[in-house]
């Protein structure tokens, strides 16, 4: 029955040919190691916020008058509706986890250098456009939280010279945050959004497979290439072979980060949702602690250091277009992370940094 | 090397189908929830609804939904109330109120009602279910 | 100008504690605090007092107990709009109960109702005016009785309320945690403040075996909300049960797979020192 499926497709499709390529023939490198299942990771959880917002999207109404009625109904009267909108709400914080793991071996690995500019670069852009994500999406609910939230991120923007009140305005579609910024950020949140992201994901897909994925800078028969100054797919020749060898390890590690967004969602759903994200908006009354997300608490607390918002504004654009240009302003050849002491200082220095301005942030 | 590629192919055999079994399990454990999220939710059977007596004048006719569907409520004489299922017991059409001619026009397939629901003319083969009514106050009270 | 100087603070404090002061001012900016806080002393006092109360948290404003128009300079303190101004000792029950009309209706049929004419105390004698403060029965103690009259009675009526006041607070507590959760306890929590509210207005009646009475009928009626509570955490823990039936079989199909991929480690060594020998 197998078989005779398999072969319909094939004299149609040639499938079998597109599964060799891509599957039993699909050769990684020998010495791959665990942090290359982080994509897959992230495939698995993206998915799910897939079908987790569509559910949700039955029965959400994005409406300031209705919005927060709406949740609380799917929270409290929809079968399940509390596990759903706790696997999308605590899933989008794993996401940000995962990703930041994804990025972090990345960089310590070196595999952003050339010919992998590509890569690195819409890497970068789906991790901001994830970040965008989850502030679209902060706002949905219509709780003190999001409202709030929405005001402080969006009035951020007024420190840009000249046209920062414009822009503020353009955000939120008015003066204030009101029914016309819920109008916006849903149509960014469902679909304009999602739609980027999955086209991102397919270009971020083709460029890992059109290059060869890279080979871990690490072990002694590990020796740093010249690369060509033409295009060539690299090869791992009597290397491991993605299925079954590697997907099975995929799913190893898909169902570790799976078993902690459970964790999470049914014994510490608390954790990432602060009380305020239980109030209904109420624009005349700001929650005593209002805090950014745990990873907008950096942007937060740099805002507040520099004697002026842009300045701190401009500081943050600095670091994230220098992160995102890195591949071309880091061009030794050079991938061995202990080999690389200067990269591997600002590396450590630069996590330290982000942890401990994060902390601040928290506390201040 | 060929026993070791061997006691290796079965003990994936083993861990194979264990995956499987506990991979079927969970699915169950994950498409039970979206299916129960999903599932209708379960209409108030023999449910009451009340509505104000002046909604419906003599001669005339308020429609209204009740138990999920259309219904409509009459005062044919002052103080005496009928409440009827509005849905043509043809096609599922909605009967439309006449008031000149005191009767029910399926627009679908031009079936005819009375006030009380019984079949004048036209295809319908049944009445228009009728629903008890009681007063309480200024309200009637459906169902 | 004011944009300047907004945006030039908001760098420093991150725009929060503007937006936080802005927004107060839009609910509280009444000519009644413009006027009275820059004036002096006995005048501008109840200002800043009012601004600690429980009023002012309940967003209750001047005009709302001493009428008047809040929006006009000229025309504030007109008795043509409604300005009642400062009520005499023993109107301050009637000035006070057009709101607490069931504190009121106990309060005037108690011995410190019926001494109001020959200068029993009224509301503002224990819970102060402009100040006040949410009432607990920290407000019954020997210092505000005995100016008056001895502790004793006062002290019983105390100790009877203490065991149904704590018993609110518990069930308060457990609810704002099950609130935490995102579970809907709004109709829950308006019993129990009903119960809290019924519990402390009993005190106005000042007679020590009414409360002892009455507080078995309010710990019934605790008894009930603790029930309705508990249905909500029984649910709540077959929830936690789910989860790690959940997280359970997340870990071990985790582990079945990293141990498949053993197998196949072993397989790719033992191919690659074949193809070396």
């Amino acid at each position: 029955m197998h078989k005779r499926l398999l072969d319909f497709l094939d004299v149609r499709l040639g499938i079998r040919d597109i599964l060799e390529q891509n599957l039993t023939k699909y050769l990684l490198p020998k010495n791959v190691n665990i942090w290359y299942t982080l994509g897959a990771v992230l495939l698995a959880l993206l998915s799910l916020q897939f079908v987790t917002g569509v559910l949700l999207l039955v029965y959400y109404v994005p409406n300031p008058a209705e919005a927060f009625k709406s949740v609380e109904i799917i929270m409290n009267d929809i079968p399940y509706g509390w596990l759903i909108r706790y696997l999308h709400a605590v899933g989008s914080n794993v996401i940000v986890i995962a990703l930041l793991l994804h990025m972090l071996s990345v960089l310590f690995m070196g595999s952003y250098k050339k010919p992998r500019e590509f890569t690195w670069i819409s890497g970068f852009v789906l991790f901001n456009l994830t970040l965008v994500l989850c502030l679209t999406g902060y706002l949905l609910p219509w709780s003190q939280l999001s409202f709030w939230a929405t005001t402080v991120a969006t009035e951020a923007a007024g420190a840009v010279p000249l046209i920062g009140d414009g822009l503020v305005r353009f955000m939120r579609g008015g003066a204030m945050v009101g029914d016309a910024t819920l109008g916006r950020f849903f149509a960014l949140h469902v679909m304009v959004l999602p739609a980027g992201l999955v086209a991102l994901v397919g270009f971020h897909l083709f460029c890992v497979r059109r290059i060869g994925i890279s080979k871990p800078p690490f072990g002694e028969d590990y020796a740093p290439t010249e690369v060509a100054d033409e295009f060539v797919h690299e090869e791992h020749p009597g290397g491991i072979p993605f299925f079954p060898n590697y997907a099975i390890k995929d799913l190893a590690v898909i169902s570790l980060f799976l078993g902690l967004l459970a964790l999470l969602v049914f014994f510490a759903p608390g954790l990432f949702i602060p009380p305020s994200a239980f109030e209904p908006a109420d624009p005349f009354t700001t929650p005593a602690h209002i805090k950014p997300e745990w990873y907008f608490l950096w942007a937060y607390q740099t805002l507040k250091i520099f004697p002026s918002e842009f300045l701190g504004l401009a500081a943050q654009g600095v670091v994230m277009t220098l992160l995102a240009l890195l591949p071309f302003l880091d061009r030794g050849k050079e991938r061995r992370p202990f080999k690389r002491p200067l990269f591997l200082t600002c590396y450590l220095l630069g996590i330290l940094l982000f942890v401990a301005i994060s902390i601040w942030g928290h506390y201040s | 090397m060929s026993e070791i590629l061997e006691s290796n192919q079965q003990r994936r055999t083993f861990l194979g189908i264990l995956l499987g079994g506990v991979g079927l399990v969970l699915a169950g454990v994950f498409t039970w929830p979206i299916f129960r999220f999903l599932a209708p939710q379960a209409e108030t059977e023999g449910g009451q609804i009340r509505l104000a007596k002046n909604e419906v004048s003599v001669g005339g006719a308020h429609f209204f939904s009740f138990q999920g569907l259309p219904a409509v409520l009459l005062q044919p004489q002052a103080g005496d109330y009928i409440a009827l299922s509005a849905v043509c017991t043809h096609l599922g059409c909605v009967v439309k109120w006449v008031a000149d001619k005191r009767e029910f026009l399926c627009p679908c397939h031009a079936g005819q009602f009375s006030m009380e629901g019984t079949v004048l003319a036209g295809p319908p083969p049944a009445a228009l279910e009728s629903f008890p009514v009681s007063l309480e106050g200024d309200q009637v009270v459906v169902g | 100008m004011m944009r300047r100087h907004f945006r030039y603070s908001a760098g420093l404090t991150f725009c929060l504690l503007l937006l936080f002061s802005g927004s107060l001012a839009l609910a509280e900016d009444t000519v009644c605090l413009q006027c009275h806080a820059a004036l002096e002393g006995r005048l501008s006092a109840p200002v800043s007092a009012w601004q600690t109360s429980i009023h002012a948290q309940n967003g209750i404003s001047c005009p709302d107990c001493h009428g008047g128009d809040p929006t006009d300079f000229a025309m504030a303190m007109s008795p043509a709009r409604g300005f009642l101004g400062v009520p005499k000792y023993g109107e301050v029950p009637a000035f006070c109960g057009r709101c607490h009309v069931g504190v009121k209706d106990d309060y005037l049929n108690s011995a410190h109702g019926k001494a109001l004419n020959s200068g029993g105390p009224q509301c503002v004698s224990c819970h102060g005016n402009h100040g006040v403060q949410q009432a607990s029965l920290e407000l019954i103690n020997p210092t505000a009785c005995s100016r008056c009259h001895e502790f004793g009675r006062a002290a019983e009526i105390k100790t009877a309320m203490g065991e149904t006041d704590r018993m609110i607070a518990g069930l308060r507590t457990e609810l704002a945690s099950l609130a935490r959760l995102g579970i809907r306890v709004r109709e829950i929590e308006g019993e129990a403040f009903a119960l809290r509210n019924d519990s402390h207005r009993l005190f106005h009646t000042v007679e020590v075996e009414k409360v002892r009475k009455e507080t078995a009928a309010f710990q019934q009626r605790g008894d009930g909300i603790g029930g309705e509570i508990g249905a909500i955490q029984d649910e709540l823990g077959d929830r936690k049960l789910i989860g790690v039936g959940v997280v359970g079989m997340l870990l071990l199909i985790s582990i079945i797979c990293f141990l498949i991929r053993k197998t196949y480690q072993q397989d790719e060594d033992a191919q690659r020192q074949s193809s070396e020998d």
